[in-house]
């Protein structure tokens, strides 16, 4: 071998000697450098690590602290996960049951269900769906639900997430709530009364009746104040009790006043004003209720005139009765004067028959004043215009027995006690002092009997005169009630007395009748209000 | 001693019954008669003999009885007569009215002439033994 290849061989090996060397400390950098690179790369996967557990419990958080029920299902409809609210409302458990959306649709909301799916899968969403679903322990309930499809990284739709709401308790609420509005408005708008909503003096709501009443539209009212409605004058009249109201004294307070019409006429209305409040005690709104009373004073004013006249009226009766009486008892006295001078100036002359025929005149003029005393009794029975009293009639009934002559063969006998009654003493005076001198006079018996009693029923009391006198036949019952009717044609009789009886039991709105069998006896039954 | 008395009546028998009275009793009574409130106080106002008592009726024509004893009580002289109510009414508000204007007396005319007769006696007999202005 020559030095020459030695030569070149050993410069060969060197060359090849420094050519490693240097590889070996490429190598070893880039050693280092991936080295470096890795850690890197562990330490951001951790942190993504982190980040996504992070997300992932905020989301569960999300989850299950949702107020509202939360689905998750795949494709096909089968449930993926629900969260607490979810298993409440819908009664399931997935962990225990396979569950499908469409199993939980209701039977008439299907169709609907499967548009709205439809339209889930080519948008991607939907929002405020609202349709029946069945449950396992609640029935059939209403549900709101939003909803959005979830898809893969090649936007393959691969599932969905809904959020559902029960609205069945809402719904039912609501429903009640427009049902009352709509029961309240249908009373509120037929109401008679006008009715207005007002709020610091501004109307904000009037019914029908209202806008009737004053001939305004709702929308013209609206634009009013109370007071351009009304009367200046009255307005500040029932600010007095506004005031009152604001500061809380009074509730309501009621007054009548005029209202100014759209056609420039007043209206007559009585107005109750009624505050609502709110849970401070403020005043929200005013309520008024008007009445119109146009008619009603319009009446009490004609009743009012109708009173005066029969006043009046009454006066002048009273009057005339005395006047007639006066002037119809004059000339009797005159008769009954000149009649008696004949008889005692002509006693010789005058012979039997003539003194018979005087003395029968003298028992006309006689009977003619008794009739014009009867007219007057009658027609002043009902002008007395005492307080009603307390009166005792037993004690009354027994001055009666004093006072009237009874003959002998007559007697009298209470067989109850009689009530204290309210009432005027002369009338009950007259009204039994007619019906006894009634049953002592007609008596025929040889043995009068009369008896006098009393029953309480209830809010009357029944009364009776009962005799043994002569009867009276039915076809009289009626008749002898009138006045001057007369039965027969004793001197005294008038036909006043029992009209008179009759007329103060109608003042105390009470009845009388007759039981009476001929020849055997007679009783009046009457009744008086208590 | 005869008592002078004025009867005011405007009923001729009325008249014709007072004096008839007065005279079957022959009582010494002096009447003098009108026939209403106006005559009575024409002849009052002579004030030539004064009577010593007035009877009066009420319902009269012209001017009634209340007129004239109105009248009557307002005059300084005339108001010491004693006036005594003849009517024949009991209407209340006319009795009240009579003695509050100063009426001394107040006689309802009965209907039969015996008992007028008598309520005149005993008024006559009543007066007499009163002493008298």
């Amino acid at each position: 071998m020559s030095n020459e290849n030695v030569d070149i061989l050993k410069r060969a090996l060197q060359r090849e000697k420094a050519a490693r060397k240097q590889a070996e400390n490429i190598l070893e950098e880039k050693s280092l450098e991936l080295y470096q690179i890795t850690k890197e790369l562990q330490k951001t996967n951790e942190k993504l690590m982190y980040l996504v557990g992070k997300k992932e419990s905020e989301l569960q958080g999300v989850f299950d602290n949702l107020v509202d029920a939360y689905v998750l299902m795949d494709i096909s409809g089968n449930v993926l996960e629900m969260n607490h609210s979810a298993n409440q409302l819908f009664g399931y458990d997935i962990i225990d049951d396979k569950l499908n959306v469409i199993n939980l649709i209701y039977k008439e909301d299907y169709q609907y269900a499967m548009n709205s799916f439809q339209k889930l899968v080519t948008k991607g969403f939907f929002s405020d769906y609202q349709a029946r679903v069945y449950t396992k322990n609640n029935g059939v309930r209403t549900v709101h639900i939003n909803a959005s499809i979830i898809k893969d990284k090649n936007k393959k739709p691969i599932g969905a997430q809904g959020i559902v709401r029960d609205i069945t308790e809402e719904l039912l609420q609501k429903q009640i709530f427009e049902e009352q509005k709509k029961q309240l408005s249908v009373i509120v708008d037929n109401s008679s009364l006008g009715i207005a909503l007002t709020q610091f003096g501004k109307i904000i709501q009037t019914n029908k009746a209202f806008q009737n009443l004053l001939g305004y539209t709702a929308e013209e009212l609206i634009k009013q104040e109370v007071k351009d409605i009304s009367l200046k004058d009255e307005y500040a009249a029932s600010a007095d009790s506004m005031k009152r109201m604001n500061h809380g004294e009074i509730d309501s307070f009621t007054v009548n006043k005029r209202y100014l019409k759209k056609d420039g006429n007043t209206l007559w209305a009585k107005t109750n004003v009624a505050a609502v409040r709110n849970h401070n005690g403020d005043i929200k709104y005013q309520v008024a209720l008007i009445e119109d009373i146009t008619e009603q004073l319009e009446f009490e004013k004609q009743r009012n005139r109708l009173v005066k006249n029969l006043e009046k009226s009454n006066q002048e009766l009273n009057d005339y009765a005395h006047i007639v009486s006066h002037d119809l008892k004059s000339p009797l006295r005159s008769m009954n004067a000149l009649i008696s001078w004949l008889k005692e100036d002509y006693q010789e002359e005058l012979d039997e028959n003539a003194q018979k025929s005087f003395d029968m005149l003298l028992k006309k003029v006689d009977k003619m004043d008794h009739l014009i005393d009867g007219i007057l009794k009658y027609s002043s029975i009902d002008k007395t215009d005492q307080p009603n009293k307390n009166i005792d009639l037993d004690e009354v009934v027994s001055d009666i027995i004093d006072v009237i002559h009874i003959p002998d063969h007559i007697t009298i006998k209470l067989t109850t006690t009689l009530p204290v009654v309210q009432g005027d003493k002369f009338r009950l005076q007259q009204l039994f002092q007619n019906l006894i001198s009634n049953a002592v006079k007609y008596n025929d018996k040889e043995k009068g009997i009369i008896k006098v009693s009393c029953k309480d029923i209830k809010t009357y009391w029944e009364f009776s005169v009962s005799d043994n006198g002569q009867g009276i036949p039915s076809k009289y019952h009626d008749k002898v009630f009138q006045i001057f009717q007369t039965l027969d044609d004793k001197k005294e009789s008038t036909g006043v007395g029992l009209s008179i009886v009759k007329k103060i039991i109608d003042l105390y709105e009470g009845k009388i009748w007759i039981e009476s069998e001929e020849g055997i006896g007679t009783t009046f039954h009457f009744t008086l209000k208590k | 001693m005869g008592l002078n008395i004025l009867l005011i009546d405007d009923d001729e028998i009325e008249r014709l019954k007072f004096a008839r009275v007065l005279q079957k009793n022959n009582y010494p009574h002096n009447s003098i008669e009108a026939k209403n409130g106006e005559e009575a106080l024409q002849l009052l106002a002579k004030k030539e003999q004064l009577p010593d008592l007035i009877f009066l009726d009420l319902n009269m024509p012209k001017m009634n009885g209340l007129e004239f004893l109105k009248e009557l009580k307002s005059d300084a002289t005339l108001h010491y007569i004693p006036v005594i109510i003849l009517s024949t009414s009991n209407n209340h508000r006319d009795l009240k009215e009579a003695y509050r204007i100063g009426a001394s007396g107040y006689i309802v005319k009965p209907l039969k002439y015996q008992d007028y007769a008598h309520k005149i006696k005993c008024l006559i007999e009543y007066w007499t033994i009163n002493e008298l202005v």
